[in-house]
């Protein structure tokens, strides 16, 4: 048997939409277990008093990473199959800051309002409501955003195709980087607790 | 909306029938929760619930009465000739689940109208009691009766029991569709018919010893309406291979998704783990548990209707979802 | 009648001294815990089904489904509301993302009801009103929509999923995001503190 199991026909389009909702429960329960239901939470991040967001997403990253990545050596997951988001630089960089700044004022990303919805916070409904309108505006505004919205292609590329150097060797510096990032997180915790 | 023709000239029953559309499902549902808050009526009645002024015994009746003229409503709408509806009533047929079921509908409100004529009297509002008087006088009457309580609240039952079933075997009384050829589809309409009749009564009952019985009953009916569904499935997928098709419609095909996210998964196994947790005192109370089995409930008629329609004892490749799937 | 003199004529305990507290809220799992529980379920999700996590993408297939059936014509010439309609043998809310978004919201009611933190609130600091809060969240969500769909993803679908797939268009986006919320967070501290 060979993963990712759906590209390899282990089942057939129903039955993702099922694994998606299973998916999906796990997705919402850690958010939720990690306090990422609640606004104040998320954007303490951006006061630096509280810097979960950055943990616990880079956590998340360095396991999946890692576990991609072993499972691919071992040879069990074809990593070609597993579907990568085209670069298209400046948009994605724009995108960001835009969504950066909508991050800090509405105190959510999509994800983690659905979140804050289910636990019944009123900010997150209206959060949610704001995504739509957001969405419905681009694509309102697509005809004129086109051109932008394809520039700078880059194609299906990783940092380790880039940089032309091992894939593993990418793996170990973001292993590096996020274990640093954690002691300076912690650091800046125990600092600003110290300053209130 | 055309009357089926059971017989192949009808073009909108070859290869798969489209006919019925939402007033079907609407009206098993409604009809399916009336005949579930019949039965649970009817046994507070049993038990001497009456007693309790704030019970929903009384509750009960009047929103089954107003429910059920809705479904029924639904389905008059579905009818092709509206005007000689009448006529199921001219005749009765021993055969016909259709003539059963439009008499056991007559059968019914008679009898939420005497449940609701049992303490009319202590409950009417004070300016109308000299108008109605003779309403008051039936009342009493009616309630000084030795054994009225239980007379009433077993005749309650037992049409609830009916109504319930004859819902079911309605649609497996169609032997073109093989989806619903089972036999255990009656009792999963009529399980599924308590579970949301008592997650709604749940909701509204204004008596905590009511909603913490009706929490845990709907607990044991949600159990039993997994078990059923199983068997539901087991029977179909041991049976022929129309019949195995038209399972795989609900295990693979087109409407696998739906049936197992919206029915078992958020209809069925999260509010009885939600409502699990709050009868042990585990967490709060919330409406989100039998607000979810309500909405199961209405789903598994839109998915029991429209995949029943879908499957067809033909094996074209648009109702043989192994083939669909492979494509 | 109070609820005890009912309570008392129907012989049943009128209140269960469990129920009569009310439950605190648990305190939030340790960060890199639940950090390890989502880089799980992110792995599973690529070896199970080959692709990532994703919240916006459920949103526009909503927004597609809108558009379309009150204005279809604006939908089928519009390439970005095409994507989405593409399939027109199914609905666009039969989507995988969808589905995904919709256990996004059972989860995290799940674990939320577990811990006793559901609870219907607004979130916001001292000095800021309901309505205040709920605009400047309806506007955050207006940005984010926007920014989300300009980048292709959002913290889910870019950030957490192309992080790990070491994408580079991700991590562009990634430093962005915080750059973005970094340099307009002391703007706007007034609604949080």
């Amino acid at each position: 048997m060979n993963a990712p199991l759906y590209k390899f026909g282990v089942f057939g389009d129903e039955i993702s939409l099922i694994v998606a909702f299973l998916i999906g429960i796990g997705f919402g329960f850690f958010l939720e277990r990690a306090g990422f239901g609640s606004s104040k939470k998320l954007v303490a991040q951006f006061y630096l008093t509280d810097l979960s967001v950055f943990k616990v997403m880079f956590t998340a990253i360095v396991t999946a990473m890692l576990g991609l990545f072993w499972l691919s050596w071992i040879g069990f997951v074809d990593l070609s199959q597993v579907y990568l988001n085209p670069t298209y630089l400046m948009p994605q960089i724009v995108g960001g800051l835009v969504l950066g700044i909508g991050f800090a004022i509405g105190g959510y990303c999509p994800g983690t309002s659905c979140v804050a919805a289910a636990t019944g916070k009123l900010d997150g409904v209206a959060y949610l409501l704001g995504v739509i309108f957001g969405i419905f505006v681009f694509g309102a505004m697509f005809p004129l955003l086109k051109s932008f919205f394809y520039a700078t292609p880059m194609g299906n590329i990783t940092l380790p195709q880039l940089l032309h150097v091992p894939y593993g060797f990418i793996v170990f510096a973001v292993v590096l980087m996020a274990v640093g990032g954690f002691a300076g997180a912690e650091w800046v915790e125990k600092k600003m607790a110290a300053k209130s | 909306m055309h009357e089926v023709t059971i017989t192949r000239h009808n073009i909108q029953i070859d290869p798969v029938m489209h006919i019925w559309e939402w007033q079907i499902p609407v009206y098993l549902f409604l009809g399916g929760l009336v005949a579930g808050m019949m039965m649970i009526g009817g046994y507070f009645l049993l038990s001497g619930r009456h007693k309790t002024s704030r019970s929903m015994c009384y509750t009960m009746p009047l929103l089954g009465i107003v429910f059920l003229s809705l479904g029924m409503f639904a389905l008059f709408l579905d009818l092709e000739h509206k005007l000689y509806v009448w006529r199921l009533y001219t005749t009765f047929q021993p055969t016909s689940p259709m003539s059963w079921g439009s008499w056991i509908l007559l059968l019914v409100y008679p009898a939420l109208l005497a449940t609701i004529l049992l303490k009319i009297h202590e409950h009417i509002p004070f300016f109308l009691k000299s108008r109605l008087s003779f309403l008051m006088k039936l009342s009493s009457r009616i309630s000084d009766l030795p054994n009225s309580y239980r007379i009433i609240g077993i005749v309650n039952m037992a049409l609830g029991a009916v109504l319930g079933m004859y819902t079911g075997i309605l649609l497996s009384a169609l032997g073109a569709r093989p989806l619903w050829n089972s036999s255990i589809l009656w009792f999963l309409f009529v399980i599924s018919g308590l579970s949301a009749a008592a997650a709604f009564v749940h909701l509204i009952a204004q008596e905590k010893f009511e909603r913490e019985l009706l929490a845990k009953a709907d607990n044991g009916f949600l159990i039993i309406e997994l078990f059923v569904i199983v068997l539901f499935l087991v029977g179909l997928l041991s049976s022929t291979a129309a019949h195995q098709n038209a399972a795989k419609l609900l295990l693979i095909g087109e409407y696998a998704a739906p049936f197992w996210v919206f029915v078992v998964g958020i209809g069925i196994v999260i509010p009885l783990v939600v409502q699990s947790l709050a009868v042990t005192h585990k967490v709060k109370h919330t409406p989100i548990a039998p607000l979810l089995v309500i909405g199961g409930g209405i789903v598994l008629r839109f998915i029991i209707v429209a995949a029943g329609q879908q499957s067809s004892w033909l094996l074209t490749p648009q109702n043989n979802p192994v083939i669909t799937v492979l494509h | 009648m109070s609820d005890v003199s009912a309570a008392i004529l129907t012989n049943q305990p009128h209140s269960n001294p469990a129920e009569a507290v009310v439950k605190k809220p648990q305190p939030y799992s340790n960060p890199y815990l639940a950090g390890i529980g989502l880089g799980l379920v992110l792995l599973a999700a690529f070896v199970v089904m080959g692709r990532g996590l994703g919240a916006s993408g459920a949103f526009s297939s909503l927004v597609a489904m809108g558009v379309q059936s009150t204005v279809p014509t604006h939908a089928t010439t519009n390439e970005f509301y095409a994507e989405y309609l593409a399939d027109t043998s199914k609905s666009p809310l039969k989507d995988w993302l969808v589905f995904e978004v919709l256990g996004v919201f059972v989860g995290g009611f799940l674990s939320g009801m577990l811990a006793h933190r559901v609870n219907v609130t607004t979130e916001r600091g001292p000095r800021i009103s309901v309505t205040g809060r709920l605009a400047f969240a309806f506007l955050g969500g207006a940005l984010m929509g926007f920014g989300a769909k300009l980048a292709r993803g959002c913290t889910s679908g870019q950030a957490l999923t192309g992080g790990a797939l070491l994408n580079v268009g991700s991590w562009a986006f990634m430093m962005m995001v915080f750059g973005g919320a970094y340099a307009v967070a002391y703007f706007i501290r007034r609604q949080w503190k």
